[in-house]
C-alpha cells in the first residue's frame, strides 16, 4: 500500500484530497510530499514553522463559573483551520512568546487555491450587471406602437395625492391594479397594459382595483376604507381620506369616445 | 460580555447580538402579520404598514445584521490579516441598527412610501445603502492586505454577497426615480426582493456554513467543484423568481419565458450546495447530535432546496397563472427568510459565539427547540400559505369559468373565504415558529451573558497594515 493509500485510509478522506492537501502542507513547510504522507500515513505530526502561541484548539481547565470573565486563550497565529499553515512573521500581540506550534496528523482541511479575489469580484460585478439589463432594465424599455392603447390614466392632483396615500398606506399589499390576460381575470375589466400609472401590486387577498371607481361610488368607497364589509378600517385624515376616495373614484377604465364626439358630460 | 478576544472577534459578537434581538422585533411583527392576513379589521396596525416593518426588522434587522457579524467572523480567519477599520464595523452595526429603528418608525407613522418590501420613503433608502456599503468596504480592504493566497471557497461566497447587496440596494432605490413607470417601479421591488433571497441570505449563509462545516467536523470539503457550482448559480438565480411572480402582467412577454428558463439555476444551485454539505458530512452524521449548530445549517440548506424548487416551479407560466398575486409567494418569502435564514444564520452563530466570546452555551436544550420549533412552524406556516395560494388561485379560475363570481365585490368573498382558514392554520404555525425564534434569542443572549467560560480562541495576525497603508 502507497503512502497516500495509507494516509487516505488513516485519515478517512478520499485520495485526491490528501494529495491536494499533501501538496499544499508541502509548498508551506518545504518539505517534500511523500515526506508528508509517510507522516500521516503513520500518524506522526509535522512541525509547521509557525511563531505562533498554543492553538485555540487546545483544551485547558476552566472553572465553571457563569460570573467568571472568559478565559483569555494565549493568540494563536492565523487561523488555518485544523493546522493550516499560518505565515511566518506574525506578530505576537498578546504573548511575547513564540511557540511552534505541532499539528496533528491530519491535513488542512480548508485547503484552498492560490485564486485571484479580484477575478471573482469581477465576475460577481459582471454578472450582476448582466442579470440587470436582461431582468430590470430590458423589461422598462418602452414599446412605442403608434395608435396602441393606453392604460395611463388622467389623474386630478387630489387623486395624485390619494395614489400617495394609497402606497403609503400600504394598500397594495392586498389590493393589485392590475388585470392580466388570464382565465382568472376575466371580468375584471380592460387587460393592463406597461404605461399604467396606477399602483400595480403583487398581492391579491382583496378585490382588483384597477377599475374601482366603475363599480363602486365615493361613498361606498368611503365607507369601506372606514371599515365597512369587513375591509379594516383605515385611520386617515379627512384630507387623505378624501384623496384616496378621489383616487379610486377615478381608477376607471377610460370610456372610449368615437373621433370628434365630445365625452359624456363634457363641455361640448 | 463580548469577549476578550481580538476587537473583530468582539464586533462579531456585538452584531449576533444585535441581530438577535432584531430577530425577537421581527417574529413579534410577523406574527400579527399572520395574524392581520386573517383578521385584518381587528389589527391595530394596517396589514400593509405591518407587513414592511416586519420585513425590515427581519431582512435589514435580523438577516444583514446577523450574517455581516459572520463575515467579519471568518474572513480574518480565512484571510490571515486583521480586519480593515474594525470600528467602521462597529459604526456600521451602529448605523444600521439606528436605521432599522427610524425606518420603523417612519413606516409605522405614515411617512413610507409604499414600496415593497421596506414600504420607505426615497430619502431613508439614501443612508440605509451608505450602511451596506460599510460590509464591502471592510470585507474588500481585509482582503486586499491578505496574507494567505489561498482562498477557501467561502471568500468567494462572502465577495459576492458584501458586493451584491449594495448594488441590490441600489436598484431598488433606483426604482424611486420620477420618471420610471409603476411597472418598472414593481419590476425593481421583486428583483431586489428574490435578489436579497438569492445574493445574500442563501449566498452568505451557503458560504459561511461551509466554514462552520469544515471547522467544527475537521473534515475537508468534498468538493470545491460543487461549491463552485453552487455559487455561480446562485448569481444566474438572483432576479429571476422575483420578475416571475408578475407573469402575464404587463411587461414583456419573452419575459416570462426567460424568467420561467433561468429560474432552474436556483434549484440547482441550492441542490450543489446541500450535496456538497451531504458529502462532506459522510461518516459524521451521528456528530450533529452534539453538535446543534452544525444541524441547524444542515436544515436550513435543505429547505433551501424545498424552497428553490417551489420558486422555480411557480415561474413557469403554466403555474404562475394559478399561484400568481396569491398567498403561494407569501409561502416561499416566508420560508426562506424565517426558514433557511435563520437556520443558517443559526449554524453560523451556534458554533461562532464560543469562539469570540469565550463563551459556550450551558445546555444543548435550546438549539434543539429552536430547531424542531423552526422546522414545525416554518414548515406549517408555508404549507398553510402554498394551501391558501392554491385554493385563491383556483378559486379564480372556476369562477370566471363558470361566470357564478368574479374577483372583485361581491363575488370576492366567495373566494377568500375558502382561504382564509388555512390563513388561520398559518397563524397558528406562525405561533410556533416565534417560540422557535424566541429560542434562538435565548440561545444567543443566554450564551453571551451567563454561558460557561471556556479557553477563548484568539487570533494573532501575520501583518498590521502600517497606518495609511491601506488607503
Amino acid at each position: 500500500m502507497s503512502d497516500l493509500s495509507a494516509a487516505a485510509a488513516a485519515l478517512g478522506v478520499p485520495e485526491p484530497i490528501v494529495q491536494r492537501s499533501a501538496a499544499a502542507r508541502a509548498a508551506e513547510t518545504g518539505m517534500t510530499v511523500d515526506e508528508i504522507l509517510a507522516a500521516w500515513a503513520g500518524g506522526g505530526s509535522i512541525e509547521a514553522p509557525v511563531p505562533a502561541a498554543p492553538s485555540a484548539d487546545v483544551e485547558a481547565p476552566v472553572e465553571e463559573a457563569a460570573e467568571e470573565e472568559p478565559v483569555t486563550f494565549a493568540p494563536s497565529a492565523v487561523e488555518t483551520p485544523t493546522g493550516g499553515p499560518a505565515k511566518p512573521g506574525g506578530l505576537p500581540a498578546a504573548s511575547p512568546t513564540a511557540v511552534t506550534t505541532t499539528v496533528s496528523g491530519k491535513p488542512p482541511v480548508l485547503v484552498g487555491k492560490a485564486d485571484n479575489p479580484i477575478a471573482v469580484l469581477a465576475g460577481v460585478l459582471g454578472l450582476f450587471l448582466a442579470v440587470f439589463l436582461v431582468g430590470l432594465v430590458g423589461p422598462a424599455l418602452p414599446v412605442d406602437e403608434p395608435g396602441a392603447r393606453s392604460s395611463e390614466l388622467p389623474y386630478t392632483e387630489t387623486a395624485e395625492h390619494g395614489r400617495q396615500v394609497y402606497q403609503s398606506v400600504g394598500c397594495a399589499a392586498c389590493h393589485t391594479q392590475m388585470i392580466r390576460p388570464v382565465v382568472a381575470d376575466v371580468g375584471l375589466g380592460a387587460v393592463t397594459l406597461s404605461d399604467s400609472n396606477q399602483v400595480l401590486g403583487t398581492r391579491r387577498f382583496g378585490p382588483d382595483l384597477s377599475d374601482a371607481g366603475s363599480r363602486l361610488s365615493g361613498t361606498q368607497l368611503e365607507a369601506i376604507v372606514g371599515g365597512a364589509g369587513g375591509h379594516p378600517a383605515l385611520n386617515l385624515s379627512a384630507d387623505d381620506l378624501e384623496s384616496l376616495v378621489a383616487y379610486l373614484v377615478e381608477s376607471k377604465a377610460p370610456v372610449e369616445t368615437p373621433a370628434g364626439a365630445a365625452p359624456e358630460g363634457g363641455d361640448g | 460580555m463580548f469577549g476578550a478576544g481580538a476587537e473583530e472577534d468582539r464586533v462579531a459578537a456585538a452584531h449576533f447580538l444585535a441581530g438577535a434581538l432584531f430577530l425577537a422585533l421581527a417574529g413579534a411583527l410577523e406574527l400579527l402579520r399572520l395574524f392581520a392576513l386573517r383578521f385584518g379589521d381587528l389589527s391595530p396596525v394596517s396589514y400593509g404598514r405591518v407587513e414592511s416593518m416586519s420585513n425590515i426588522a427581519m431582512m435589514l434587522g435580523f438577516l444583514v445584521v446577523s450574517l455581516t457579524g459572520g463575515i467579519y467572523y471568518v474572513v480574518p480567519r480565512l484571510t490571515g490579516t486583521r480586519l480593515w477599520r474594525r470600528e467602521l464595523a462597529s459604526g456600521g452595526l451602529v448605523l444600521v441598527s439606528g436605521l432599522v429603528f427610524v425606518d420603523l418608525l417612519a413606516v409605522l407613522l405614515g411617512f413610507g412610501g409604499g414600496r415593497q418590501p421596506f414600504g420607505l420613503p426615497w430619502w431613508l433608502h439614501i443612508p440605509m445603502l451608505a450602511a451596506l456599503a460599510i460590509p464591502f468596504l471592510v470585507t474588500m480592504m481585509t482582503i486586499r492586505n491578505r496574507t494567505e493566497t489561498r482562498s477557501f471557497v467561502t471568500l468567494w461566497f462572502v465577495i459576492g454577497g458584501v458586493t451584491w447587496l449594495p448594488l441590490l440596494y441600489l436598484a431598488h432605490f433606483a426604482g424611486d426615480l420620477p420618471f420610471l413607470t409603476s411597472l418598472t417601479e414593481t419590476y425593481s421591488d421583486l428583483f431586489f426582493s428574490a435578489g436579497f433571497v438569492a445574493l445574500w441570505v442563501f449566498t452568505i449563509g451557503s458560504g459561511l456554513f461551509y466554514y462552520t462545516l469544515v471547522k467544527e467536523l475537521d473534515v475537508p470539503l468534498a468538493s470545491r467543484q460543487l461549491a463552485v457550482v453552487g455559487f455561480w448559480s446562485l448569481g444566474f438565480a438572483a432576479a429571476w423568481w422575483g420578475v416571475a411572480q408578475l407573469v402575464f402582467g404587463p411587461g414583456p412577454g419573452w419575459l416570462d419565458g426567460v424568467a420561467a428558463a433561468l429560474g432552474l439555476a436556483f434549484p440547482i444551485a441550492a441542490l450543489a450546495n446541500a450535496a456538497n454539505v451531504s458529502l462532506t458530512m459522510q461518516g459524521h452524521w451521528e456528530e450533529t447530535a452534539g453538535k446543534p449548530g452544525v444541524l441547524s445549517g444542515v436544515i436550513g440548506l435543505y429547505l433551501g432546496v424545498g424552497v428553490a424548487i417551489l420558486a422555480s416551479f411557480g415561474s413557469f407560466p403554466s403555474i404562475g397563472a394559478v399561484t400568481a398575486l396569491t398567498a403561494y409567494w407569501e409561502a416561499i418569502e416566508y420560508a426562506a427568510l424565517f426558514g433557511v435564514g435563520v437556520l443558517l444564520t443559526a449554524g453560523l452563530t451556534f458554533e461562532a459565539l464560543p469562539r469570540v466570546s469565550g463563551r459556550e452555551m450551558r445546555t444543548a436544550d435550546r438549539p434543539r427547540s429552536f430547531n424542531r420549533l423552526t422546522v414545525i412552524g416554518v414548515g406549517g406556516v408555508s404549507m398553510s400559505l402554498i394551501a391558501a395560494g392554491l385554493v385563491s388561485g383556483y378559486s379564480w379560475v372556476a369562477g370566471s369559468n363558470s361566470a357564478a363570481y368574479v374577483d372583485v365585490a361581491e363575488g370576492w368573498a366567495a373566494g377568500a373565504g375558502a382561504a382564509e382558514v388555512w390563513l388561520l392554520v398559518a397563524f397558528g404555525f406562525g405561533i410556533v415558529s416565534f417560540l422557535g425564534q424566541l429560542a434562538y434569542v435565548a440561545t444567543v443572549v443566554g450564551t453571551l451573558f451567563s454561558g460557561r467560560a471556556v479557553p477563548q480562541e484568539v487570533l494573532v495576525y501575520g501583518t498590521e497594515p502600517e497606518e495609511g497603508e491601506d488607503e
